[in-house]
């Protein structure tokens, strides 16, 4: 047995004082720094967009910004689970191609659009599932596992539309983008929601103490008689049906049958997270930083498109801009004041 | 007894081998003589493989193609990926054909292996990109360095030669890409009033077209023309103006014709100008690999866009969409392929 069960009564008996005090500093002074830093960051990136690039704050600038958020923000949440147990996701963009084909075949077959939903959503649980008993049970590297997955997902995909994803996306989907409350969209409201429900999860629940503590030392976590699969299989699952609902949702955006519309978003969801404080090496890492790493990179991609400059020296300066973040982030990070 | 039946087993075995040491010395004579022509040529296809309907409608007329003329078409699967390509090629050059059809994905990488197959006395006909070598037999590709000048033109006049003109890239760095800017450049610089506002890249992706184009029109900017690098460009644009609720939604040019951009422009009355990019080209291709393999001489390129059929597409757009057929249906495919042949690869609604 690879998780705590087996160890669950010794670990009762004895659990030692490190591990009581391992799990009791979860949450505290670094998780604070971590995200604080990108907030900090996002308020002085703020100030200066309202001086240098006013048509930012434009209110369509903003629905149109929130739109592409709330796509990326519930991606990078999913993400934000697996790199806090220590793992990585790099099917998710695979799921969201699927989603979209999934939704304009079945349009296409005149299915209710509810059980395409069902149906994409059952195919994220499944996808995480399997990556995430990949990578608990079968010991696979969650880059190979997941990586795997995309080529299979990918590969179906071809196999069954032969290349040709032919659909369209049902015009009664397509109000969860483009509508809203104001100039908030249905979709932001749906990303806020999830990302409310997942920090009470992490900060407060027994859940998010468990997360943290298998990406931190899968090894205490096993003496402490958490399962570690379990948890990692759950994080995997979560990430997966996240991806899924995000397909849907772009797919809600686009409105268009585009079959490699997910394509980007692997990178960009752990760029996200990786902005917004969320370490690699697992158990460091919150919702409001991952998110803020969202609106980081997204504003900084509108800001760069508002600009109008050469797309080659727009994506220097992207690259730059990143570059210095991150950098800036882990000298904070580790600087002896903190 | 047991002996005399080995005895005659070996004699027959010796005969066997002999024979067929013959026929493979034959058959090696034939096939690498200049001259020699077999009545079924074989034809290496290096597609750009299962990756989108664009290569699903090539493939297709392809394969119909070489069936018509009665050439054995041996197909390499390009996966969509110029690194996966590369070693199909290199297979499809080792098994020495009558001639090859390549559909280059990387310009620089191709560039190698074909010159080998040239050397090795293999015709290779490059099929809708180049490389970056003239050693291939013919070139058969929408030239857009030079398709894309007219549709400029009819823009920058649409445009009244004034005001801003939003532009949605390719592929850095794509050859199809660098041509097409050629062109739209070449008119564009004439125009001083014309101020173009380069909106990025969209990498050949209707969603990325679609954020930064959503991106430009939330910025206030009020466009007097768009212009998108290929059909999912335009998709983008044309989807993101549909979505602002702006209207009228300025003229655009750029996109190459698929039926989903012809309903989008129909459906939202909006003046458009289109290039034709048609994978029916691929029976070109396929004909002129045929020709080669026989011996018969070739043009060293085809612009297929100076082929009455395949020429750019003007207002009125009406008379080129086909309800009957799905968004992924490229204009000109059912001219080669019946409607059964369109149904299977999933373009019949």
């Amino acid at each position: 047995m690879r998780d705590g069960a087996g160890s669950a009564s010794l670990a009762k008996n004895e659990q030692p004082h490190a591990a009581r005090a391992f799990l009791a500093g979860w949450g505290s002074g670094s998780r604070l720094r971590v995200t604080a830093v990108p907030i900090g960051a996002a308020l002085i990136a703020a100030a200066l967009l309202a001086v240098f690039e006013s048509d930012f704050y434009r209110s369509q600038n903003l629905h149109v910004l929130m739109q592409q958020c709330s796509v990326l923000g519930i991606v990078t949440l999913g993400q934000l689970l697996v790199l806090l147990v220590g793992g990585i996701d790099l099917s998710v963009g695979a799921v969201m191609n699927a989603t979209l084909i999934i939704i304009a075949v079945m349009n296409r077959h005149h299915t209710q659009l509810a059980t395409s939903i069902v149906l994409s959503l059952c195919l994220g649980v499944g996808v995480g599932l399997v990556n995430g008993l990949l990578v608990s049970l079968r010991d696979v590297p969650p880059f190979a596992a997941t990586l795997g997955m995309l080529a299979c997902i990918q590969g179906a995909i071809l196999v069954y539309t032969k290349g040709v994803p032919a659909g369209n996306i049902p015009r009664e989907l397509r109000p969860v983008a483009l509508d809203g409350v104001g100039i908030v969209p249905y979709s932001l409201i749906i990303c806020l929601a999830i990302a409310l429900v997942l920090w009470f999860a992490l900060r407060r629940g027994t859940y998010g103490r468990k997360i943290y503590a298998v990406g931190r030392s899968p090894e205490v976590a096993r003496r402490v008689a958490i399962s570690t699969t379990s948890v990692r299989v759950s994080a995997y699952v979560m990430c997966g049906l996240f991806a899924a609902m995000a397909g849907i949702i772009l797919s809600a955006y686009v409105g268009y049958v585009d079959p490699t519309i997910g394509g980007n978003y692997n990178l960009q969801s752990i760029a996200a997270a990786v902005v917004g404080g969320v370490a690699f090496t697992g158990g460091e890492g919150s919702v409001v930083g991952a998110l803020t790493g969202v609106v980081f990179l997204l504003a900084l991609l509108n800001v760069v498109t508002l600009s109008s400059l050469n797309p080659f020296m727009q994506l220097i300066i992207q690259g730059a801009v990143m570059l210095v973040a991150v950098s800036v982030f882990q000298f904070l990070k580790k600087s002896p004041a903190n | 007894m047991f002996r005399q039946h080995l005895a005659i087993g070996r004699r027959a075995r010796g005969m066997v081998i002999t024979a067929a040491v013959i026929a493979l010395a034959t058959a090696v004579a034939v096939g690498t003589s200049s001259g020699a022509r077999t009545a079924t040529p074989t034809i290496a296809f290096v597609s750009q493989g299962t990756s989108n309907s664009w290569a699903a409608q090539l493939d297709a007329v392809a394969r119909k193609t070489a069936n018509r003329l009665g050439a054995k078409l041996v197909y390499y699967n390009g996966q969509g990926d110029a690194t996966k390509q590369l070693p199909e090629l290199q297979t499809a050059i080792a098994t020495h054909p009558d001639a090859m059809v390549v559909v280059p994905l990387g310009q620089a990488a191709d560039t190698g292996p074909v010159e080998r197959a040239m050397s090795a006395g293999i015709p290779v006909v490059l099929c809708d990109s180049k490389i970056n070598s003239d050693k291939y037999t013919s070139l058969v590709n929408p030239n857009p360095a030079t398709a894309t000048v007219p549709l400029a033109e009819w823009l920058a006049k649409k445009m009244h030669y004034k005001g801003d003109l939003l532009y949605i890239g390719g592929l850095p760095g794509n050859g199809t890409t660098i041509l097409y800017d050629q062109g739209f450049h070449q008119v564009m610089n004439k125009y001083k009033n014309i101020h173009v506002v380069n909106g990025g890249n969209a990498n050949y992706s209707i969603s990325t077209a679609k954020q930064l184009a959503a991106t430009a029109i939330a910025s206030g900017k009020k466009f007097t023309g768009t212009w998108g690098v290929g059909g999912e460009a335009v998709t983008g644009i044309l989807q993101a103006y549909v979505d602002a609720g702006v209207k009228p939604i300025p003229p655009n040019a750029g996109a190459s014709v698929t039926n989903g951009n012809l309903r989008l422009v129909i459906e939202n009355k909006v003046q458009a100008a289109m290039l034709q990019f048609p994978p029916a080209d691929s029976k070109v291709c396929v004909e002129t690999a045929y020709k080669a393999a026989m011996g018969q001489k070739v043009p060293k390129e085809i612009n297929i866009s100076k082929l009455p059929q395949y020429g750019n597409l003007y207002p009125p757009l009406n008379k080129y969409y086909k309800p009957q057929y799905t968004d992924d249906y490229y204009v000109g495919t059912d001219a080669v392929l019946s409607k059964s042949e369109l149904a299977a690869i999933h373009l019949v609604k």
